[in-house]
């Protein structure tokens, strides 16, 4: 690494040119392409914008001729870096179905070694801020992790603003302090060159230049100190995470979701925004079958749709709301920074003129911090922190199907057989993401744990659960996992349990239970609440009856509509303990069903005396990924997937049963 | 269906395969022929699809009528004339899955222009000798007659869309047929906002994707084709593109293909009806 700074002239601009490219690497610069300044890949430096700037203002973004050489004298086109990082689509899988035998397995293309030449210092904080998400864990995403290794970053320090820039309120720039191998800063004549690496001093070591005198260094820094005063600070950031989750029911939501188009460029064009959904693809015979990753975004409607077509988030102002507070305020819980850089994209290329800036100083002024915070701004007591992330593709098993049980007309158990020793040892409330190729790939909670496998028991209500249920015995699907984070069964010890179940909902408690029942004498009164919708949909029915005949637990069962055979009791779950006469301060309680149902049981629970940190739930949510890097289900400042499915009453503060989040 | 069969069909003898195989039709109502022509198009494709579905009607190719009955007819075209809504009626009787291709059959077509005008003046514009014509007073979508289960968009549909279709028909999965914005591709594939960067009037926003974003990546902003996209918020777009233009001028920008959708119909209503006067030179497709 150099320390001095040394100065290449402009008439030498080629001979850096060949340096980037010198060891086969391909330069990714900014060029002049349909009215924009893009990024794209350069046969020479004679591409560059040379006398080009852009006047940007919200909705609008427009060359203009400079009459200077200067080549960077422009702030940030429509091109983020994560075109090149996070490309917009990639394949993630490929997978065989023939004969019943199932194979997937994961596609990792080798990085192409490219040269990122102009990077801004907002852009080398986005660089770094997405990088940071995608490699948040359990698994981080080798792909995105694998092409920002291997890209050599040339940064430049901005020499003008845009009207739409606020790096400075974001504390992104417009300095580069670090984070670029080489850092250039425009002169009229040339450039003064800094190096931040070793892979950077290479290159410029190369070109032999001379020093840098002190006043053209000092030139640089007097330049980009205007750009700083020239923007100023358009946002007071200090508590605005604070002030926005404390601003979830502003009336102003709704006021911009009448101008808001919910079409998604915002989040295309910022260079954080990492959000994905995964596609299937296969052939006519329904033996090839493929799965790709493509850039998507919260504003989209089938984003939140999760199975049985219902919607997280329906209406636009839950998409922006979602987008807005996580950007600037969720964003902190899960990766330790704010989700903008300030580059102000998502203003000019709001094709109806919001400005973010101005949505923020509306929702979230400085000083107001009035309403509740839904959720504490630290990771919640009792959660696991996160485990180190390690970056590897994806393990995709094949598992054979030993037995089906058709518990309902609608629902099966799947035994399955594996010798996978990370599957094996799976935990209670955990889940799967199953796969058979050329089918979506649904998250299913594993039911059982064997000492040769798992059970999954699977309700029909699509397509892919519909083929997953039809299996017989002998067929293969294909496993990722186990994933998430299940009960904290530990939490029970030498408490009262409780458990309500609703529907398909006690196939993930069943583990559970049997955990439980397997360590009895740890546990004090353990008491089970079993709903149903009739008495055909109830779920493990001989099970359910031996336990019920044990003298050490208690069962209670209730169906919302009684057959002609039915004895039992009729109403929802919650009357099987309206008026139970236990101390629920005394009880860790367990519960999964419908959300609406899992409220009514929580006030029931509440009222009871179970505390909001003894109560656990499980949550559906359109889990795509499994592992915290597609987005889909957020919920605050959680991922489902990742941080749950299983959370207490506690960590989901004001989030559990609050519509559009 | 038959060789590698998914797993629930593989007791079935290959003759009930084969009985099995699903009977597809393709009719025509008032269209340009143009989405049949989309199933042509797929050339290698269509003999490996021939070769799994009995294709027992199809307008565009052969004047062989079956009359049904369909486990998938695939529609062209609105309705259009008297006659036709008798038409679609007995056929939707014959038929599982009714699959409405193209913006005549889906939205009402260009055709549905006329809908705001006096129906004699338009015929008699349209035709010499209009007595020779029976017509509605209306062009509308196949879904204002009889029930719908899917629909392809675009004038004319995507060859993309038609094979998922067909190939997730055939596989027993569900399609992926997104209906998300048209700027979601544009931004994927790395074309220029032609809006932002341009100022040209562009309904991507409001607008179903599925084309591929086509005619903004040659630098012409999107004219609707496949009909509004889910949460069309057409009214703020329509105020945006009020700045700087005439109502009339506003309402020529959503009456297209697909102008009779309810998203679009609400700003042409809002604007004075469908424009009477010939498009700015500024305004164009080509501009």
């Amino acid at each position: 690494m150099t320390a001095t700074s040394r100065f290449l002239p402009r008439a030498d601009l080629d001979r850096f040119f060949a340096a980037l490219a010198a060891d086969g690497r391909r330069v990714i610069g900014p060029t002049v392409v349909d009215g924009s300044i893009v990024h794209e890949e350069l046969g020479s430096f004679a591409e560059l914008p040379t006398g080009w700037t852009a006047d940007t203002a919200p909705g609008s973004y427009r060359l203009r001729a400079t009459g200077l050489a200067r080549d960077f004298d422009y702030n940030v086109g429509v091109t983020s870096w994560k075109r090149f990082t996070h490309p917009p689509v990639i394949q993630l899988t490929r997978g065989r179905r023939a004969g019943g035998q199932v194979v997937v397995e994961s596609v990792q293309a080798e990085p192409p070694r490219l040269a990122f030449v102009g990077v801004r210092a907002c852009e080398l904080a986005a660089l770094r801020i997405q990088d940071r998400a995608m490699r948040a864990g359990p698994l981080g995403d080798a792909d995105h992790a694998a092409r920002g290794d291997a890209a050599l970053v040339v940064a430049v320090e901005c020499a003008s603003a845009a009207s739409t820039c606020f790096c400075t309120s974001m504390g992104t720039g417009p300095e580069v302090d670090g984070g670029a191998d080489i850092v250039l800063s425009e002169l009229d004549e040339g450039f003064i060159v800094r190096t931040g690496t070793d892979a950077g001093a290479a290159v410029v070591d190369r070109l032999k230049l001379r020093s840098a005198e002190p006043l053209e260094s000092a030139r640089a820094a007097e330049q980009v100190a205007a750009v700083r005063d020239a923007i100023g600070d358009p946002i007071p950031a200090a508590g605005l995470p604070a002030r926005l989750r404390a601003a979830l029911d502003h009336p102003r939501w709704d006021e911009v979701a009448e101008r808001c188009l919910a079409c998604a460029n915002c989040t295309l064009v910022c260079p954080t925004c990492f959000c994905t959904s995964v596609s299937v693809a296969s052939d006519l015979d329904g033996v090839e079958g493929t799965t790709e990753r493509t850039w998507d975004s919260c504003f989209s409607l089938g984003f939140g749709r999760v199975a049985g077509d219902s919607n997280f988030r329906p209406k636009v102002r839950d998409r922006y709301r979602q987008w807005l507070t996580h950007k600037f305020s969720t964003w902190w819980d899960q990766f330790g920074s704010s989700g903008c850089v300030g580059c102000g994209r998502c203003i000019a290329w709001c094709p109806v003129g919001i400005d973010v800036r101005e949505e923020l100083l509306a929702i979230a002024p400085l000083g107001a911090h009035e309403g509740p915070i839904p959720w504490p701004l630290s990771p919640a007591e009792g959660r696991a922190p996160a485990s180190p992330a390690s970056i590897a593709a994806a393990t995709h098993v094949t598992a054979t199907v030993h037995n089906v049980d058709f518990e309902t007309a609608d629902t099966a158990t799947l035994q399955l057989a594996t010798d996978d020793s990370a599957l094996l040892a799976a935990q209670p409330g955990q889940f799967v993401m199953v796969e058979l190729p050329g089918f979506a790939i649904p998250p299913i909670s594993i039911s059982r744990i064997r000492p040769d496998g798992l059970d999954l028991t699977i309700r029909s209500v699509g397509p892919a659960t519909a083929a997953l249920t039809t299996l017989t015995g002998g067929a293969q699907v294909s496993l990722r996992g186990p994933l998430g984070r299940g009960w904290p069964i530990e939490a029970a010890f030498g408490r009262d349990v409780v458990i309500v179940a609703g529907g398909i909902g006690l196939a993930p408690l069943r583990p559970l239970i049997e955990a439980i029942v397997a360590d009895r004498p740890r546990f004090g009164a353990v008491r089970l609440y079993l709903g149903a919708r009739t008495p055909r949909d109830r779920l493990f029915v001989a099970e359910m009856n031996a336990l019920a005949g044990r003298t050490d637990l208690e069962v209670a069962e209730i169906v919302d509509r009684a057959g002609p055979t039915w004895l039992g009791r009729v109403g929802i779950v919650t009357q099987l303990f309206d008026h139970a006469p236990w101390d629920g301060s005394l009880a860790t309680a367990f519960m999964c069903g419908p959300e609406r149902m899992m409220q009514a049981a929580a006030t029931t629970l509440n009222r009871l005396g179970v505390a909001r940190r003894d109560l656990w739930l499980t949550l559906e949510r359109n889990m795509a990924c499994g592992v915290g890097t597609c987005g889909h289900c957020q919920l605050g400042p959680f991922f489902v997937c990742r941080d749950g499915p299983v959370f207490s009453q506690a960590e989901l503060g004001t989030a559990f049963g609050r519509e559009g989040l | 269906m038959t060789a590698q069969l998914p797993l629930e069909h593989e007791h079935q003898s290959p003759r009930a395969a084969a009985a099995n195989r699903p009977r597809i039709g393709v009719v025509k109502f008032a269209s340009c022929d143009g989405c049949q022509l989309t199933l042509l198009d797929l050339e290698d494709e269509l003999l490996a699809i021939a070769d799994k579905v009995d294709i027992v009607e199809f307008a565009e190719a052969t004047s062989r009528r079956s009359g049904g009955p369909f486990d998938v007819l695939f529609v062209e075209g609105s309705v259009s004339a008297p006659e036709q809504v008798e038409e679609i009626t007995k056929l939707r009787a014959v038929t599982k899955v009714l699959v409405t291709i193209g913006a005549c059959a889906t939205a009402g077509g260009i055709q549905a222009i006329r809908n705001w005008f006096d129906h004699e003046e338009i015929r008699h514009a349209v035709y010499p000798e209009p007595r020779f014509v029976e017509s509605l007073a209306t062009s509308r979508p196949v879904a204002d007659y009889v029930a719908v289960d899917a629909e392809l968009r675009g004038c004319p549909i995507s060859p993309g869309q038609l094979r998922e279709f067909l190939i997730a028909l055939v596989t027993g999965r569900r399609p992926q047929l997104p209906d998300e914005a048209v700027c979601l591709e544009c931004k994927r594939r790395g074309v220029v906002c032609v809006a932002v960067a341009r100022g040209i009037p562009c309904l991507g926003p409001v607008t179903r994707t599925g084309c591929g974003a086509i005619c903004p990546a040659y630098g012409r902003g999107c004219y609707g084709c496949f009909g509004p996209r889910e949460s069309a918020n057409t009214t703020s777009l329509a105020a945006w593109l009020s700045d700087g233009r005439t109502a009339s001028d506003v309402s020529r920008l959503f009456t297209g293909f697909t102008a009779w959708s309810e998203p679009f119909r609400t700003i042409i209503d809002a604007h004075g009806g469908p424009p009477r006067s010939a498009a700015a030179p500024s305004e164009t497709p080509d501009a």
